[in-house]
């Protein structure tokens, strides 16, 4: 079972344009159990997607450490898959590949491989795409494949960074939904950032609120699953919980 | 140590953000000097490849006994003259053939056609009907020119959403105007792309057809010098070439084609 | 749908049919000197004379081999090349203006220098085209590398993917629109360097052809070469490099025009 911790953690990079050092994150620790599903919300720049980037490995940190079951991170690897806002996927392969890449990269064999991806298809309700592009397809179907695709290479961690920021309203609660539903099913361990506190609620075991690179405060969600907007949107636990955290990052 | 380089770096940065053009000079700076130390170690002999200086003195030399700015005076005089009636035909021509399906099947195919047998290909017999001289390079470089603005004319007509043309005819505007306040304007990012292309080919083929038939111009100072075997003047003339072009396609034709393509948004980039 | 395509095979071939037409007639009929330009006759009887006594084939053999040599040998070091610097952000924004300098001089402003490095014949010509495809096609590639957003070649890195399965299926794949408009672009001017180049520096192939056939006022000839060279290029570009620039591009929605 595999645990993250990040131990003191700080980023520090030198600023050409201003010719000095700016410090984005400072002295951030936090510990996320197997099968937690951790938000870390924040406004934009304040280095929530910096954190992000350091645990998958694509930046380096410059102080602290980073524990994935006990080994540090040194670059972006399969134990911990990633979920981009701009969904990142391959434009030049179908649906079926995007998600079979993982395990094709594992070396996984070609029926094989594609037996588990359709599986995980199957789990987001995406059979029917499995032969298009993914310019074929819409953008909440996109995000939908990103998903798939990084949960299908059965990561330790998942990391998701403001994965649903660039789809509609609607859509967008759909997503949240599905995603609730398919992390009571697979249980993964997961980071979710967002810079929307309603969604970081909803989608939460635990609320970490950052600012300046700072945490602010933990706030644990114990809110009853399955979780829908139908259910939580007159929910006066819920409608609390959102209110303190909103207060917490405005605040700030 | 490091804060030294780091703050070289944040210089440099910052200096290349205010003056754009010395991101685009500094490359050429250890080209240059590469150039400039195998030439001095002798490792090819310098009659085939001599250095920076050699051509610079070559430079100096050419421009003051008058023969460089002559040369490079007929080069775009040849090319202008050519542009502008290959933009003075094209232009037509295209939204003829963009308008009009009958036009379309009737001249496109040959369009097609003769753009393949390419301009150069042209020269043997232009000779023959127009000699040696100004008449054959201008109409080589029309040639050159035109297709490339045709071709993307009628691309940027045809582009042109249906929707739009609606829009014009329910305000009120009339099937001639229609031609100025909607077609040429729609068409236009295209044909400065057309254009910009169009001149590419219109700069190699000039070149070409002054090596071949021509009695001045930068290709016949490269051609002559070839002759007399200066490589010195070979290489002044190629880095003309280049510089010339490369002024003339990112100061004055990329940002026309910046100015309507992306500022209207048609062009997605 | 097989209908479709016969019909409008027929109307692109129409507009030829009434070119062939009016020279055939219009020609005699204005008693044109056949010095000034020929009968579409006198073309035919050129070609078939060519063909019979192996001239014809064997320029346009040489001209051919003399392209597939150059280009072949481009795209082995220009692609390869191109993506090594273009994985870089800072290397390939530094090399750009080097590359849109040399892939200006593509082709035709070297044929004086390469006559002289290599003499007349088969090298000068062959690093003409060499030159004329490998800058466009180096610049289109690294182009085509620093396009390739961020956020996809962290998602292979992130999905396990190794330096050489990123170079097979993220680099390569990514940088191949870019590609094939380079060899496409590339391709177009090492077509007219090599008429150019034949024309001067060589004894065998179709610009020579032409170049020759001049001297003599063998104006069939020339009209002859020409049309070969046309029917050659349209072959290549709407058979073969047209066609594959459309399946990668609008496949995979990756829209960019050059």
């Amino acid at each position: 079972m595999k645990n993250l911790t990040i131990r003191n953690l700080s980023k520090t990079y030198f600023d050409p344009y201003a010719g000095t050092n700016v410090t984005a994150v400072h002295d951030v620790s936090l510990n996320v159990e197997q099968g937690e599903f951790v938000c870390i919300v924040g406004p934009s720049g304040c280095g929530k997607t910096t954190i992000l980037n350091m645990i998958a490995g694509f930046l380096p940190h410059t102080g602290g450490d980073i524990l994935v079951g006990g080994r540090p991170v040194n670059g972006p690897g399969p134990d911990r898959g990633v979920v981009f806002q701009s969904f990142a996927l391959f434009p030049w392969k179908t649906v079926l590949e995007n998600v079979a890449f993982g395990p094709k990269m594992r070396g996984v064999g070609k029926a094989e491989r594609e037996k588990i991806a359709h599986e995980y298809l199957a789990l987001a309700k995406l059979t029917e795409a499995a032969g298009r592009y993914p310019a074929e397809l819409s953008g909440g179907m996109q995000q939908r494949v990103g998903v798939v695709r990084a949960l299908a290479n059965e990561p330790d961690v998942l990391l998701m960074d403001e994965p649903f920021a660039s789809v509609d309203a609607q859509t967008r609660m759909t997503l949240q939904e599905e995603l609730t539903r398919i992390w009571q099913e697979k249980r993964p361990t997961v980071i979710f950032i967002t810079h929307d506190v309603a969604e970081a609620v909803f989608l939460a075991n635990r609320v970490v609120a950052l600012s300046k690179g700072r945490v602010l405060e933990e706030i644990d969600v114990d809110l009853p699953r399955p979780r829908s907007w139908d259910a939580l949107n007159d929910d006066p636990q819920f409608k609390e919980l959102t209110g303190r955290v909103l207060q917490l990052v405005r605040s700030a | 140590m490091k804060p030294v380089i780091l703050n070289i770096w944040s210089f440099l940065v910052r200096l290349t953000a205010r003056f754009p053009s010395i991101g685009s000079i500094a490359p050429f700076i250890p080209i240059v000097a590469a150039w400039w130390i195998v030439t001095e170690l002798q490792i090819f002999p310098r009659v085939f490849l001599p250095g920076p200086g050699d051509v610079v003195r070559s430079f100096g030399l050419l421009v003051y006994t008058g023969v460089l700015p002559e040369y490079l005076q007929d080069s775009m005089v040849r090319l202008a003259v050519g542009a502008f009636w290959g933009i003075a035909l094209g232009i037509p021509l295209g939204i003829l053939v963009g308008l009009s399906q009958r036009a379309h099947t009737a001249l496109w195919p040959l369009l097609l056609f003769f753009q393949a047998i390419g301009d150069i290909a042209w020269l043997p017999i232009l000779v023959i009907w127009f000699g040696y001289g100004l008449v054959t390079m201008t109409v080589v470089i029309v040639y050159t020119v035109i297709f490339p603005v045709v071709l993307n004319t009628v691309l940027g007509v045809r582009s042109i959403p249906i929707t739009m043309e609606r829009a014009a005819r329910s305000l009120g505007c009339s099937r001639t105007r229609m031609l100025w306040e909607v077609v040429l304007p729609g068409a236009l990012p295209n044909i400065v792309t057309g254009l910009r292309n169009g001149l590419g080919y219109g700069w190699r083929a000039l070149i070409a057809t002054e090596i071949i038939v021509g009695t001045s111009g930068i290709g016949f100072l490269m051609f002559d010098a070839r002759r007399a075997g200066s490589v010195v003047e070979i290489l002044l003339g190629m880095i003309i070439l280049g510089i010339l072009w490369y002024i003339v396609d990112s100061w004055i034709l990329a940002p026309i084609e910046r100015a309507t393509g992306q500022r209207w948004g048609l062009v997605t980039r | 749908m097989m209908q479709h395509r016969l019909s409008s095979a027929l109307w692109f071939c129409a507009p030829f049919v009434v070119l062939l037409v009016l020279w055939t007639v219009l020609i005699p009929y204005f008693n044109v000197n056949p010095r000034l330009f020929p009968h579409l006759g006198s073309v035919i009887q050129a070609g078939l004379e060519g063909i019979k006594d192996g001239t014809l084939i064997q320029h346009i053999g040489a001209s051919l081999m003399r392209v597939a040599v150059g280009t072949v040998l481009a795209l082995l070091v220009a692609i390869p090349l191109g993506i090594a610097m273009g994985v870089s952000p800072v290397v390939s924004s530094f090399l750009t203006p080097l590359f849109r300098f040399f892939s200006v001089l593509a082709g035709i402003a070297w044929i004086p220098i390469a006559t002289l490095w290599f003499g007349y014949g088969f090298g000068a010509i062959t690093f003409v085209i060499f030159n004329a495809v490998f800058f466009i096609v180096t610049y289109n590639t690294l182009l085509g590398v620093s396009t390739i957003p961020l956020p996809v070649r962290n998602a292979a890195a992130s999905l396990g993917a190794g330096k050489w399965a990123m170079l097979t299926e993220v680099l390569l794949p990514g940088a191949l629109p870019n590609i094939v408009t380079g060899i496409r672009t590339g391709l177009g001017f090492a077509w007219r360097g090599l008429i150019a180049a034949e024309m001067i520096a060589t004894n065998v192939g179709l610009g020579y052809m032409l170049f020759v056939a001049r001297d003599f006022y063998k104006t069939e000839v020339i009209v002859l070469g020409m049309i070969v060279i046309g029917v050659l290029w349209l072959l290549l570009d709407r058979l073969l490099l047209a066609p594959l620039e459309r399946a990668t591009i609008e496949r995979w929605g990756m829209v960019q025009r050059s």
